[in-house]
């Protein structure tokens, strides 16, 4: 792990997120559908009004620091333009004005709902962590056996389901027709707690099937990547050395294979972290959870483009620097990686 | 070895005892004298003056009174005026006030809130500008209030140039002075304004109950006013959750977590007719799905480079008649809406039944009847069965609609079936609501290269205040480039208009009411496709006293939030025994609650994100790091 | 395809021998396997089903031409029952086959061409060239392909336009197609250039420079046909992505109604709220047909990429 490295792969990221905000501008400004038009359907609005509106979220202003025109032909500096104020405004942690959520910054708004899918996902993947790697190991080491049959199959079944083909059974029958748990939502609305453990139960209530979804949905691919993580640790030569050496299969497994086979898992699971957010979407919409992606949907519906952008920035840097982590750990843990 | 995998096993077994208990705990709400309603969309903005959404009014009318209110006929009630009266000359109105009446946080409610309130909207009219998004402030246009005097403490007089007595249905909230007073009609409309406070207070008005918490996406929460004085309703708090599935939405109230559901599907509504302790009704609408037809050019000859109809057959009458006689506009109700409405005829719904006219000859289903139409109007067909125009193109229509409702493509699958009978095509497509407006906006919204109304047909809906004008606005000449979607122009039905607006008594206005519906249906701008109920449910096992408004409308949700004032406790209705969490949640709820405060958060920013990303960060290193620790104890055994 | 054997010298009939050998190896070696091949049986049938779907079931029911009462439970004349408009279910599946897995064989085409194109070149040609290519692969790589793909799907449609239609796909779809391609070619890339550097490596292709192959007669038929095998193996796996990334796509509202893919059926079963109305036959048919795709589709690509990359390790 050389220290060139080290920096070359830390300003790769830099650039990768700077990249990432000015594509995020870009895609933005092309989309069809201008917000401000939202208004209009209302008949009773006058010109003054919507210029104003206008106004106030700086859609007024030039898109670009340079127009190109073609009627009449000229191109044209813009100093005062959309992209520069959003470039300033995005690292200084500004990143504006929601236009669905009237008057609220899109960091609050992004806050609000950033905490219940860290919970959600966070326990998520412990879960799924915990079980999926249990079993993929269990599975790996016991190749063709009953257990490895049964245990992969349903591992890639799990893994071929989307989230909401998973979350939509659990609610029908765990929520609607036996009433264990509540159909959605993250708590009862408005409760008063007489404690905090009242709270936990509440949210934890609430938590079950959307938790229980999303872990099985992870619990698949997770297990089928340690599996044959396990299956590639069980052929190295230390395993057939400790073998030989008369261990138990037990103690090999537990002492040699398995943390050798976990250090690429595990680096995989860092790097899918961002997708698992992103891919949470459906899940968080069948149960209504107030999280980012139903926040994102609805930013969608409501062409909220500041919130969208937002969303989207939030995701990028979190992917990229868990990758960049997972990158310069892995060059110290392993030797071989050197490029 | 075995010591870490004893602890792995009691991590896991801590998270399960955390879970767990939540498992044994009923799902669904206890009986407290909490009201939980259910809605399809998402609080955008808790300012009156900012929202656009059904529920947004509900907010502000929850929390802030009407001059005049809504009673259970839609009949006009004391609210924020205890009574009101038309002056002899009809050209002012005086509004009389409690002299006892105090706002929530225990300030006197005087003249001067009334006062202040209205100016600013007459100020917003004077500078020809809205209020924020410009749904409030035209009422008081409309109702041609030209001033308003406070002489009084206990009186203000409104000075009008109209006839009517819309003055008496403006949803124009009355917001308390001591709080707003340093306001302008520019600067009231900030969106973040209106907030509940982080005192757990609530936002101060004198409506029956004031808003305690938003949170957004997921809920907004009310606690009752002491000093409402007009009906008490029996719960204690209010809270309107956002659902973004209307199933999700069903099984919350089919589990008792919701007491009330707004806009469910046809299918839903028939099922739950089934469950026990839930009601559904069906409450007629203001309101319609229509098929509309790009007229643009009619009554001006105009054309669009680059856009607009795609064949002038749209801007003959003639055609778009013939076309009404291809749509089967009772299948589309007992198809697309499950039976739950009625089949539209004119721009006037018949919810407003004192203005709603039928049209002499009422169009019926007859594809033969269509046909000989259209060769009588002289649109022949090609050797393949294709309609042509009168240049001798194939008539292709491109029929747009947004996704806002499933129905629409529903709707449209029909008629490009139907269309397609009579030799006219249709190509169906679906598009965001946001795009939608940009492509049908004509050159006349104000950017000619960007809006070309380049659209043949749509299918969309509409929703009406109590008014009659509101909905025969919008086919006015002056509309097209705002909100005028068949870009139809008649000047004859434009002076109609006028007339109708200071007609001296309802019998003349009814008249030209008559007479405006008539012309609009023969002209057929649009076919109303059906006048859709709206299908609500609620639960009667906790609140009894579910009254409609008007009597075949819905009991929430109606023109006012009278229906939530007239709720009394169903338990002791029935005398079925209480449940025995009653007493104690009553006096949970009575005292003021800890409410967890989104002041505190909101405020830092970014900050603690970043922290959980480096957390999360952490993680992962460490996480790395031990397994990499543990490689390296594996290598020296 | 072993090093052995294309180091040794070779005539063109040799080589074919050699090819015709590998096949047959490669044959048994996939018959050997269960998973795949249950995979492959799965695979055969709805690919039948989507190749012809009016000679199982008709043409596809419209509103107009329904043929069952709505919401009826499967029995009788309708084996699996009818959506809320009285549309057979076993039609609309089986004519989601079709649109479901056209979008899915478009989405891996573009993705396929596009990976491999950049990652041979990038492999190949080196230097500069590489560093670029691969820190836009990287970009993408990084980028979280669905919310992206969220993002990308009402600008692709502006630039499409509303009228194209390619292979009877209407442009809504056509959006789904660009809008999965351009987010997962970037894994793709990435496979085929590290296995493009090991192939350069190799003698041939030193031997195909000193005889004078220009670099794009060594890539295409030297080097392309050393990383075929991958290619084809990621193309697998990349079709079941495709399926999956549709039918979220469809299912959070960005389909089109007009052309029922399963994703699209599951949103309008969601929307007409089947799973609160105990419709399950609304739901079971696509979420199955789904699933079952997705699986089969993963069964024969792992067990290709084992034959095919024995070093390969299972991805997501």
């Amino acid at each position: 792990m050389s220290p060139r490295y080290l920096a070359r792969r830390l300003v790769q990221a830099v650039l990768t997120v700077l990249f990432v905000v000015l594509l995020n501008f870009i895609l933005f400004r092309m989309m069809p559908g201008s917000p401000e038009r939202v208004l209009l359907r209302n008949p009773h609005l006058t010109a003054a009004t919507m210029q104003a509106a206008r106004e106030r979220w700086g859609l007024d202003k030039a898109k670009f620091p340079v127009s190109i025109s073609f009627d009449p032909p000229g191109i044209s500096l813009e100093p005062e333009n959309q992209l520069f104020d959003y470039v300033a405004a995005s690292f200084q942690g500004d990143l504006g004005y929601s236009l669905q959520f009237r008057g609220r910054s899109v960091v609050d708004v992004i806050e609000e709902r950033f905490w219940p899918t860290i919970l959600l996902i966070g326990l998520a993947e412990i879960v799924a962590i915990v079980v999926g790697l249990g079993l993929g190991a269990y599975t790996g080491w016991r190749r063709g056996g009953v257990a490895d049959r049964i245990g992969n199959g349903l591992s890639l079944i799990v893994y071929s389901m989307p989230y909401f083909v998973i979350g939509m059974p659990l609610i029908i029958i765990f929520a609607a027709e036996l009433h264990w748990f509540p159909t959605s939502g993250m708590s009862t609305p408005g409760q008063d707690y007489a404690s905090l453990v009242d709270r936990f139960v509440d949210i934890g209530s609430h938590l079950v099937l959307p938790l229980a979804t999303i872990s099985l949905g992870l619990i698949g691919g997770y297990s089928i990547l340690m599996r044959s993580s396990i299956i590639e640790t069980r052929a190295e030569d230390y395993v057939t050395t400790a073998r030989a050496k008369g261990l138990s299969d037990r103690r090999i497994m537990t002492a040699h294979a398995f943390p050798n086979a976990l250090l690429p898992t595990v680096t995989i699971v860092a790097i899918n972290l961002g997708y698992v957010v992103a891919g949470a979407i459906t899940a968080e919409i069948v149960f209504n959870w107030p999280g980012l992606g139903t926040l994102t949907v609805d930013a969608l519906k409501a062409r909220d483009y500041p919130l969208l952008q937002g969303v989207f920035l939030l995701l990028s840097v979190t992917v990229v620097f868990a990758n960049l982590i997972a990158d310069v750990l892995y060059g110290f843990l392993d030797p071989r990686v050197r490029t | 070895m075995r010591t870490r995998t004893a602890r792995a096993f009691g991590a896991v077994a801590l998270l399960m005892a955390i879970l767990l208990p939540a498992a044994a705990a009923p799902a669904g709400a206890a009986n407290d004298k909490v009201l939980r309603l259910g809605v399809l969309q998402s609080l955008d903005s808790m300012n009156p003056y900012g929202t656009a959404l059904v529920v947004g009014y509900e907010v502000f009318e929850l929390n802030f009174q009407q001059m005049v209110g809504f009673g259970s006929d839609l009949e006009p009630v004391p609210d924020f005026a205890a009574s009101f009266e038309r002056a002899a000359d009809k050209h002012s109105w005086t509004f009389k006030f409690r002299p006892d009446m105090k706002w929530s946080d225990g300030q006197p409610a005087t003249s001067a809130d009334a006062c202040f309130s209205w100016q600013l909207a007459l100020d917003a009219i004077a500078a020809d500008t809205n209020i924020g998004l410009g749904y409030l402030d035209p009422a008081l246009k409309n109702a041609g209030v030209t001033k308003v005097e406070c002489p009084d403490a206990t009186t203000m007089i409104a000075t009008t140039d109209d006839n009517s007595s819309r003055i008496l249905q403006t949803y124009l909230p009355i917001i308390p002075k001591h709080i707003w007073g340093k306001y302008t009609y520019e600067t009231i409309a900030e969106d973040k304004l209106f907030e509940p406070p982080a005192d757990g207070k609530g936002l101060v008005g004198s409506g029956p109950y004031q808003a305690v918490e938003w949170k957004t996406g997921e809920f907004v929460r009310f606690k009752k006013n002491p000093n409402y004085a007009v009906n008490k309703g029996f719960e204690d708090e209010i809270i309107i959750r956002f659902f973004s599935s209307n199933d999700t939405m069903v099984q919350a109230l089919k589990a008792g977590e919701l007491d009330y559901a707004r806009t469910i599907s046809a299918d839903q509504f028939k099922a739950l007719a089934n469950e026990p302790n839930v009601t559904t009704v069906n409450g007629a609408s203001n309101g319609w799905t229509e098929l509309g037809f790009n007229t643009y050019g009619t009554g001006t000859g105009k054309t669009i480079k680059g856009g607009g109809p795609s064949t002038k057959a749209l801007q003959d009458p003639a055609f778009r008649d013939a076309l009404g006689y291809a749509i089967d506009k009772q299948k589309l109700v007992d198809s697309v809406i499950g039976g739950y409405g009625a089949i539209g005829t004119t721009q006037i719904a018949p919810v407003l039944k004192a203005w709603h006219v039928e049209p002499t000859q009422v169009r019926t289903f007859d594809i033969e009847m269509a046909k000989q139409k259209l060769d009588a109007a002289g649109y022949k067909t090609d050797a393949s069965g294709a309609r042509l125009d009168k240049e001798n193109k194939p008539i292709n229509l491109r029929l747009v609609m947004p996704d806002s409702d499933a129905n629409f493509a529903k709707d449209a699958q029909f008629i490009v079936d139907w269309f397609g009978q009579v030799g006219v095509k249709v190509t169906p497509k679906v598009y965001d609501e946001d795009t939608l407006i940009d492509l049908m906006l004509p050159p006349e919204a104000g950017d000619p290269v960007k809006y070309k109304a380049d659209y043949d047909m749509f299918i969309w809906t509409w929703s009406w205040g109590p008014d009659p004008s509101d909905s025969l606005q919008v086919f006015n000449c002056d509309q097209i480039g705002s909100s005028s979607d068949s870009l139809w122009c008649n000047k004859d039905y434009d002076a109609l208009y006028q007339q109708q607006l200071v007609a001296p008594d309802d019998a003349a206005r009814l008249a030209i009411l008559t007479q405006m519906q008539q012309m609009w249906y023969e002209q057929a701008p649009y076919h109303v496709l059906y006048y859709d109920d709206n299908l609500h449910a609620y639960r009667t096992d906790k609140f009894a006293g579910w009254k409609n408004q008007p009597a075949n409308g819905t009991p929430l949700f109606s023109y006012s939030i009278l229906g939530e004032t007239l709720l009394t406790d169903a338990t002791a209705a029935t005398a079925t025994p209480a449940a025995p969490s009653t007493a104690a949640s009553a006096a949970t709820s009575a005292q003021p609650s800890a409410a967890p405060t989104t002041g505190s958060s909101t405020s830092s920013g970014m900050t603690p994100i970043l922290l959980v990303v480096a957390a999360l960060v952490v993680i992962v290193a460490v996480g790395l790091t031990l397994s990499r620790r543990r490689r390296g104890t594996a290598e020296e055994e | 395809m072993t090093a052995s054997a294309a180091a040794r010298p070779t005539l063109r009939g040799e080589r074919l021998r050699l090819r015709l050998r590998d096949l047959r190896r490669f044959t048994r070696r996939y018959w050997g396997r269960t998973d795949g091949v249950i995979g492959l049986a799965i695979l055969v049938i709805f690919a039948a089903l989507a190749i012809a779907p009016d000679l199982f079931v008709g043409r596809l029911e419209t509103v107009t031409t329904a043929s069952a009462p709505p919401l009826a439970p499967p029995g009788g004349t309708h084996l699996f029952g009818s959506d809320e408009l009285g549309r057979d279910m076993l039609n609309l599946t089986v004519h989601g086959a079709r649109i479901s897995m056209i979008i899915g064989l478009m989405a891996t085409f573009i993705t396929v061409v596009l990976g491999a194109a950049i990652g041979i070149a990038s492999g190949y040609v080196g230097g500069w060239v590489d560093n670029v290519l691969m820190r836009i692969t990287d970009f993408f790589l990084v980028l979280p392909t669905f919310v992206l793909a969220v993002i990308l799907a009402p600008l692709i449609l502006e630039l499409v336009g509303d009228d194209a239609e390619v292979v009877g796909i209407k442009a809504t779809l056509i959006v789904i197609v660009v809008v999965i391609g351009l987010t997962s070619w970037a894994t793709t890339a990435r496979i085929i250039r590290s296995q493009t550097l090991s192939v350069k490596r190799r003698m041939f292709v030193d031997r195909a420079r000193v005889i004078g192959g220009g670099s794009r007669h060594i890539m295409a038929s030297h080097i392309l046909p050393n990383v075929m095998n991958l290619v084809v193996a990621n193309a697998v796996l990349t079709f079941a992505g495709a399926v999956f990334t549709e039918t979220t796509l469809s299912f959070i509202g960005l389909g089109d109604p007009f052309q029922p893919s399963w994703g699209q059926i599951l949103f309008a079963a969601e929307a007409a709220g089947a799973p609160g109305l105990g419709a399950w036959w609304y739901i079971v048919p696509p979420a199955t047909s789904v699933v079952l795709v997705i699986l089969s589709f993963t069964l024969v690509g792992n067990a290709l990429d084992e034959i095919l990359n024995p070093r390969s390790r299972v991805r997501r």
